[in-house]
């Protein structure tokens, strides 16, 4: 059964726009917009005007802040009490040479791409493995185990914020130093990491375009005397490079932004990621506007970068995901 | 053949090993486990059983009830309208045959994807007392001095706003898609009987919609009730200026690691997901057949 329905459940949900999203190669299918209404035509210029007014007009206000913040990532501090300018009176670059070097956030940007890094990486192998075995290989209680995962989404993160905690930060070290490794700070750290190896999301984007996958590569496969392994990792993987796109960048963004886990988790100063420095850096220093708007800029810029050029992946990734927090 | 479908179960439980074995250790192990916890006097490590001592005490909380959860259900009731309405206009305007609108859709949705903690921190300057936004409105003759975060009367009102405009790019993608599932026979019936934008619209569109606006309502509704990222930033681990950005999940990570009762912490996190489930399980028995496409 290639392609029995999804059971009905909030990831479920969007199925459609994924496959969809993925498939088109950018542009949203056209044609669905009302086509042009008979004997209005006036009527309808004066409305497409109004419209691109509108439209403009409301990605310049979505604008104006990211672009303000950018300005004052430029200045001095003494330029950004002295009276209004859009642009700095004086450029300078010591705004992002004192938080990279001052406030560690060169560190924090470190630690930021190791966890996203490390966690994209995972993702894309134990999600399309699983992925694939759910969508092709037969096994007893395969869609009982399949609803389980899915199952998974309904189970929220606060939740899981106590078990979790004791479990990563009272259970395994213990564990750990019974093998004689007391290296705390290691658990610590890997903890973000240990409880972002797979998600549901991932797995059940893989399994969904692993469906919509022909057999007949995989028949020849066999024929050639392929196992399920050299199936999955030679003529699956290629083919799925499309999800696999999505999942990975997914994945990152999800990481690269997520705030309560590393807060919940990261002990020491010195394993704090991007946004949990950035939410310290303004309790304290509380003035530094030019400094906290480089953080800000620093953090946004890896993902505004994937998404100039990855769009529609991220379209297909929060269908995917739902809505955060 | 016997041996080639036991072969192939066996490769395939393989390859599920691993993530079925996370999800149960990360997932379903701490649902059991969170239950047990609530049930002690528990501190950093395991205390006295009291068995249902934390609820009891979670039932009489002042700070609980008079602020965590009503901050939560007052930025909840709020926000969700607001952004449904920005997100389904913002839909509705870029479902236009335009020029330019995968920019305008991408522009509309980046600020959806990029950190809370980068977007608090640039409202928090906007905001400021010497900020952009009390600029601008000082040139309208409007005097505001104060920091939009820092009086306990503005700052939930500028969160709702600030979340409003954030996660509506979100929900404008899953509108969108509800629209473009809706056939352009439709339309051009309604322009036949020469109905104006706005009536095709309302009369139309709208209703058309309505298994879209459950999806979007539920989505967006479960999102706010677990609100924390721009109290924890604004308001630290308190939710302050004077509890007014307390919400129940702050409050939560206010009890396990301020007060450090990770029995009662649990409890809370029990009562939150028992609410939050049954507003699921009551949208899928009234809408079961809620879909966006």
């Amino acid at each position: 059964m290639a392609d029995e329905p999804v059971p009905r459940i909030p990831a479920a949900i969007p199925a459609t726009l994924v496959a969809e999203e993925l498939a088109t190669t950018g542009e949203v299918a056209a044609g669905t917009a009302p086509a042009g209404i008979p004997g209005r035509e006036r009527g309808d210029r004066i409305r497409t005007v109004v419209t691109y007014v509108a439209l403009f007009g409301i990605t310049a206000l979505f604008a104006i802040p990211f672009l303000w913040s950018v300005s004052t990532s430029f200045r001095t501090i003494a330029d950004t009490v002295s009276g209004f300018s859009i642009l700095p009176h004086h450029w300078t670059t010591i705004g992002y040479h004192d938080v990279l070097h001052k406030y560690h956030f060169g560190r924090y940007t470190l630690n930021s791409f190791i966890i996203a890094g490390t966690v994209t990486v995972t993702n894309l192998f134990l999600a399309s493995i699983g992925g694939y075995a759910f969508a092709r290989l037969k096994f007893p209680g395969r869609e009982a185990l399949f609803m389980l995962v899915l199952g998974t989404l309904m189970i929220p993160d606060q939740l899981r914020l106590v078990p979790l905690y004791q479990m990563l930060v009272n259970m395994l070290p213990k564990w750990v130093s019974h093998v004689g490794w007391h290296d705390a700070s290691f658990v610590n750290r890997n903890g973000v990491i240990l409880i972002s190896l797979v998600s549901a999301a991932s797995l059940f984007l893989m399994r969904q375009y692993f469906l919509t996958i022909p057999r007949d590569l995989e028949e020849a496969a066999k024929l050639d005397g392929a196992g399920y392994f050299k199936t999955y990792w030679r003529v699956m993987l290629p083919l799925a490079g499309p999800a696999l796109a999505a999942v990975a960048i997914l994945t990152f963004q999800g990481s690269w932004n997520s705030l309560f886990w590393p807060a919940v988790l990261l002990q020491s100063e010195s394993q704090h990621t991007i946004p949990l420095g950035l939410t310290y850096f303004q309790q304290v220093y509380t003035t530094l506007w030019p400094q906290l708007m480089a953080a800000s800029v620093t953090a946004i810029l890896p993902i505004l970068v994937l998404f100039v050029f990855f769009q529609r992946y991220f379209v297909a990734g929060v269908a995917a995901s739902g809505v955060k927090g | 053949m016997g041996s080639e479908r036991l072969r192939e179960s066996l490769v395939g439980y393989g390859f599920i090993a691993l993530p079925m074995a996370f999800f149960l250790l990360f997932f379903i192990f701490p649902l059991g486990y969170a239950f047990y916890i609530s049930r002690y006097n528990w501190g950093i490590f395991k205390g006295p059983f009291v068995g249902w001592d934390n609820y009891r005490e979670l039932y009489h909380d002042s700070v609980f009830w008079h602020h965590a959860v009503r901050n939560t259900l007052v930025y909840t009731i709020t926000v969700v309208p607001l952004q449904m309405a920005i997100g389904l206009g913002l839909a509705v305007m870029v479902n236009n045959t335009i020029r330019f609108r995968t920019f305008f859709r991408a522009g509309f949705y980046f600020p959806s994807l990029a950190s809370s903690a980068a977007i608090v921190s640039i409202a928090t300057y906007i905001l400021a007392s010497d900020g952009l936004l009390n600029k601008v409105l000082g040139q309208l003759g409007y005097h505001h001095t104060d920091a939009w975060f820092a009086q306990t009367s503005t700052v939930l009102p500028s969160i709702i706003a600030l979340n409003a405009w954030t996660t509506s790019g979100t929900l404008m993608l899953f509108y969108l898609a509800a629209l473009q599932s809706i056939s352009v026979e439709v339309y051009e019936a309604a322009a036949i009987d020469g109905a104006g934008a706005w009536r095709t619209f309302r009369k139309i569109t709208f209703p058309l919609l309505k298994p879209a606006h459950f999806f979007v309502a539920v989505v967006s509704i479960i999102g706010a009730l677990q609100m924390f990222d721009q109290s924890f930033i604004i308001g630290g681990t308190n939710g302050g200026p004077n509890y007014a950005t307390m919400t129940v999940l702050l409050y939560l990570y206010n009890r396990a690691f301020y007060g450090v009762q990770f029995g009662y912490a649990a409890a809370v996190g029990l009562t939150l997901f028992v609410f939050i489930f049954t507003v699921t399980l009551i949208q899928r028995l009234l809408f079961g057949k809620a879909e966006v496409a």
